[in-house]
């Protein structure tokens, strides 16, 4: 344990050579600890939209006009709101199931797999059971749903944990594995024998649908959403397991001397990670698609990554975030009319990345006179 | 006790969950009596239109945007698109939300079908009108193009100009609208040249330059001396042209990516239809209808001929198009078999609109299986 | 020509693209610095190129300019990496997603105009009377450059002193800083020329391949790269065939089409991924007591004064 954390106080010399006389009694400290704050999120958003907005006046429309829509079509009417949150809800399992893996450095970017995963879990129920009693059907396909994309989990957890293989490979190629498997099923062997051969399932009966709150497409899933951001968050700061990943997070090595086991982790928290995911495939098919189809996921499980980024890694955070995208990607929408392409939005979140992680390490530096 | 209390727990979870579905809900019935709200005065409509994807895809969607564009110019308005939208819950939202400000939305892919249906209910004053699909309502309509008649006739010009009788063909999906344009392609040809073989290979995706070329390559190497594709890209087409075979595209009018080699290729004007509708929604006189738009209509139509198509070829085409635009010929007429060898069409029968709306099976002469 | 070297040849027409990424991505992980930027680079590559190219008809300018548009891209994710110390993964995302809307953005003007475009050929009629080497008596000249860049860069990776430092900065490069090896100049350097190759991947998309431009024409080409990295396990000569293996499935499934072998293709397309996780679980069992191939400080930043 007398080891020190790797990353207290790292000076950093932004001069090449440090032999040369210096010229200025300044240097600037990295301190990972004392990195910039909540403000650091909202300003590099704020960048990021006056970088775009260089594109748009290029494009000789005004900026401000193109925000406003966007603004107004995600959160200007009740209507826009409750879209946004519809869409924030599998933003928002996703990032929490990202986030945890990367607390403790596991480069899970298979989400979007996982998420498939619980998508196509949960059709298993409605397509194999046919008959069950209505009311069994909701719980069981949720739990079909976080096992299937839990197991999707665990498949890049193991070969991580007794192969030594990459868990970003791993996870990445599953994620072809399942959507080539979606596409099987729902242009082959699930396909609605009743839709003109439409790619995708039959649809779900009532009893297979989430119930909807207030005459919108906003569904239940919401619930099991934030409580799922609260149960997270208590795990994570009031349990010894979250103590220990919190240990692990900051020093593998230390943690490892202190008894921590690392695989058992790694297993543990690639299974919630793709639990997490697979729960929002789930309730994304039960509670708005009503039906497993081709493009079910317009890439959540890689959108979920900036929505973990942009919160920290913070549950509570993340509920800002998800809300944050989901409202760009619908207000993305809403642009178009003025002549702006869809993957505007995209170009946007890009940038937003950009600012965000460039921010994030500059607010960690300070200026120092040197003595 | 501790066991005990976690089953219990569980069970407990699990009726909780249970009563979440959609089904317990109390069921809350819209009376649906406010339709037909007076609006006798101002009568510029409001047009709005769904694209699966953008207007420069070269195929399917720069078909739509050619009539939204005739629309726009007839009645001096601007209409709304909204491009790249995916089928499924993306699509419940943006047409809902067009559906607050718009009188008329053309939703333009198949996929469409239950969010304009469900929207549809919600806005009983608002007019929709979905391409390919088959649920209509008060204010819904649909409306397709006969692409058969169109593939019919490339058919015919692909016949007259194959040499070994070996025509190949790229299709995306094994869907009835696909099928049907193969079907009714290879009819066609071997009605000109008896024998031909279509060889058929689907590429199993609507977008991906990439797999098109190559599934176009592969019916190439086969030594196909046509090639048909229906792709929304012109991969299969340029790949054809760099071997000097003659190429054939689908939906909208691929001659510029192949210039010498281009034959002709099923082509659709919605515009006309477009302005129809619009025009029937000012007056007042619109009504739900599924609507079905062939040669005679001037909705299914082909390209004109590349600049290296014989004109003997070219007359045999336009007299056959004649023909069909005086309503005497039909394209599906027994006795038909299938490439099993099965009589599918009685002699002297004609198939229903509706069977060949739903075909799933290719005729005899098609090599190449439909999965499942 | 006999069915396997028909197959052969449609692998290699179809391979090219993703190797020159593959080669991109290559000298990058090796470089230490993992780009998930590809397929917004490669679709950077070929919506410039497309522009270039049709406005001033000639094909070097257009490949320079490509080269410049996606080497600043790779600066980008390099300034990010290297210099600030981002996350790579996020930095590599954010890539993707900015190319993807950047290239959708300038793209408008040109999609779907036809690029008249004809790569030159190298013919080798010598070639065309041996059985088995007659597919390689026509094949353009970026495949040429293709093959020749697997091997030039697998000589410059394994046996020059140039490469064993890329080694040493990849795996440990605190060690190779103490040789007097800049690390930040090592991985500045090979970032930025590995993205360029990611560039040149989708100019010989839109060149060869499909010559107009098309919103999002690489359909996910970018992310298969780099599996591929990682199934040609870091090496440029299996990148070659790893490549050729990729791109021949393709083909390979449409020929079982049309001679109506029933399998369906998507279980086909599953077999190179799954693959690629048995290979290193295998490999990673055989050397479970050996260090690994990978390069061992893949995504992390380098602080230099992290030797203590």
């Amino acid at each position: 344990m007398s080891q020190k954390s790797s990353y207290e106080h790292i000076s950093v010399d932004l001069k090449v050579d440090n032999r040369k006389p210096r010229m200025v009694p300044y240097k600037f400290e990295y301190n990972p600890h004392k990195k910039g704050g909540w403000w650091v999120p909202l300003l590099s958003i704020f960048v990021a939209l006056i970088i775009c907005a260089v594109f748009i006046l290029l494009n000789g429309m005004n900026p401000i006009t193109i925000y406003t829509k966007m603004f107004q079509g995600a959160f200007g009417s009740s209507f826009g709101i409750s879209e946004t949150i519809v869409k924030a809800i599998p933003l928002l399992l996703c990032g929490l199931g990202v986030a945890i893996a990367y607390r403790i450095a596991i480069w899970n970017i298979g989400a979007e797999g996982q998420f498939l995963l619980g998508a196509i879990g949960a059709t298993a129920v409605t397509i194999f059971l046919p008959d069950l009693p209505g009311a069994l059907y909701i719980p069981l396909m949720l739990i079909m749903g976080i096992a299937a994309g839990a197991i999707w989990g665990l498949f890049t957890a193991l070969p991580r944990t007794y192969f030594q293989v990459n868990e970003l490979i791993t996870s990445l190629m599953l994620n072809y594995v399942a959507l080539l498997l979606l596409n099987y099923l729902v242009y082959e062997a699930w396909r609605d024998p009743a839709g003109f051969n439409f790619p995708g399932t039959p649809e779900f009966t009532p009893y297979q649908m989430l119930a909807n709150i207030g005459g919108t497409r906003l569904h239940i899933g919401l619930v099991f959403a934030l409580f799922a951001v609260a149960v997270l968050a208590f795990m994570l700061t009031k349990t010894r397991w979250g103590y220990e990943l919190k240990l692990l997070g900051a020093n593998s090595i230390a943690a490892k001397n202190a008894g921590i086991k690392m695989n058992k982790h790694i297993l543990i928290v690639m299974m919630i990670s793709g639990g997490l995911a697979g729960f929002a495939g789930a309730i994304e098919v039960s509670g708005v698609a009503g039906r497993l189809m081709y493009g079910i996921s317009p890439g959540y499980g890689y959108t979920a990554i900036i929505v973990a980024w942009l919160a920290k890694l913070n549950p509570w955070a993340m509920i800002m975030t998800s809300l944050f995208i989901g409202g760009l990607i619908v207000g993305g929408y809403s642009v178009q009319s003025m002549g702006l392409p869809l993957s505007f939005s995209s170009m946007l979140q890009g940038a937003i990345l950009f600012c965000l992680i460039s921010g994030e390490m500059i607010s960690g530096y300070r200026l120092k006179k040197i003595n | 006790m501790k066991k005990l209390l976690i089953t219990v727990l569980c069970m407990a979870l699990i009726f909780v969950l249970g009563a979440c579905s959609q089904a317990t809900e109390k069921e809350t019935t819209k009376s649906e009596g406010n339709k037909g709200s007076e609006t006798t005065e101002k009568k510029v409509p409001r047009v709005a239109f769904v694209y699966i994807g953008v207007p420069t895809d070269g195929g399917w969607t720069k078909t739509h945007d050619e009539g939204r564009e005739l629309v726009d110019k007839t009645f001096g308005i601007k209409s709304t698109t909204v491009e790249s939208v995916p089928e499924g819950p993306d699509a419940e939202r943006v047409i809902e939300e067009l559906a607050q400000d718009h009188d008329i939305i053309f939703t333009t892919s198949f996929g469409y079908m239950d969010p304009t249906i469900s929207v549809a209910k919600k806005h009983p004053d608002v007019l929709f009108m979905h391409a390919t699909g088959y649920k209509t309502a008060e204010n819904v309509g649909t409306y397709q193009t006969k692409g058969y008649e169109s593939g019919y006739l490339s058919g015919l010009a692909a016949g007259a100009i194959t040499k070994n009788k070996k025509i190949g063909y790229v299709g995306a999906f094994p869907i009835p609208e696909v099928i049907y344009t193969i079907n009714a392609f290879t009819l066609a040809a071997q009605s000109v040249n008896p024998d031909t073989k279509v060889n058929v290979v689907w590429s199993n995706t609507w977008f991906d330059p990439t797999a098109e070329r190559q599934a176009a390559i592969s019916l190439l190497d086969k030594g196909v001396d046509v090639l048909a594709n229906y792709q929304d890209s012109p991969a299969g087409i340029q790949a054809a042209a760099k071997r000097g075979v003659w190429g054939m595209g689908n939906d909208a009018d691929m001659s510029e990516y192949a210039p010498e080699t281009y034959i002709t290729n099923p082509v659709i004007h919605w515009g006309p239809y477009y302005v129809e509708v619009v025009q029937s929604w000012i007056d007042g006189t619109w009504k739900s209808e599924s609507y079905l738009g062939g040669i005679k209509e001037g909705m299914a139509d082909i390209a004109p001929f590349g600049k290296n198509v014989p004109k003997k070829v070219q007359d045999l085409v336009n007299e056959k198009k004649q023909e069909m635009a005086d309503g005497k010929f039909e394209v599906f007429k027994g006795p038909i078999y299938d490439n099993k060898g099965k009589l599918r069409v009685a002699e002297g029968e004609t198939m229903s609109v509706e069977d060949i709306l739903a075909m799933d099976w290719l005729v005899k002469g098609v090599n190449g299986t439909i999965p499942k | 020509m006999d069915m396997v070297q028909l197959i052969l040849a449609a692998a290699i027409s179809g391979g090219t693209s993703l190797l020159f990424a593959v080669l991109g991505g290559i000298l990058n992980e090796k470089a230490g610095v993992i780009n998930l930027g590809t397929e917004g680079i490669m679709l950077i590559g070929a919506v410039i190129s497309a522009i270039f190219y049709l406005q001033t008809e000639n094909l070097f300018v257009t490949f320079l300019v490509m080269l410049v548009a996606s080497g600043l891209l790779g600066l980008l994710h390099a300034f990010l990496c290297i210099t600030i110390r981002a996350n790579q993964i996020v930095s590599g995302l954010a890539v993707t997603l900015f190319g993807t809307g950047l290239s959708a953005y300038l793209g408008k003007s040109v999609a779907g105009v036809p690029i008249p475009v004809s790569i030159p050929k190298i013919e080798l009629s010598l070639l065309d009377s041996i059985p088995f080497l007659s597919i390689f008596s026509e094949l353009d000249i970026f495949i040429w450059m293709s093959i020749a860049l697997s091997i030039i860069l697998y000589l410059y990776m394994y046996k020059t002193s140039w490469g064993l430092h890329l080694k040493a900065v990849g795996d440990n490069p605190s060690t190779s800083d103490a040789m007097g090896i800049s690390v930040t100049a090592f991985r500045y350097f090979h970032v930025v020329v590995g993205a360029m190759l990611m560039g040149v991947a989708g100019f010989y998309l839109i060149m060869v391949y499909s010559p107009n431009w098309i919103e999002g024409m690489t359909s996910g080409r970018g992310w298969i790269a780099i599996a591929l990295i990682i199934f040609a396990r870091w090496n440029p000569i299996y990148a070659l065939f790893g490549a050729y293996f990729f791109g021949g499935l393709d083909s390979l499934g449409f020929r079982m089409q049309i001679y109506n072998f029933d399998i369906p293709s998507y279980f086909l397309k599953m077999i190179p991924y799954l693959a690629t996780i048995l290979v290193l679980m295998f490999s990673g069992w055989k050397n479970r007591h050996k260090p690994s191939i990978e390069p061992k400080s893949l995504g992390n930043p380098y602080f230099r004064e992290q030797r203590f």
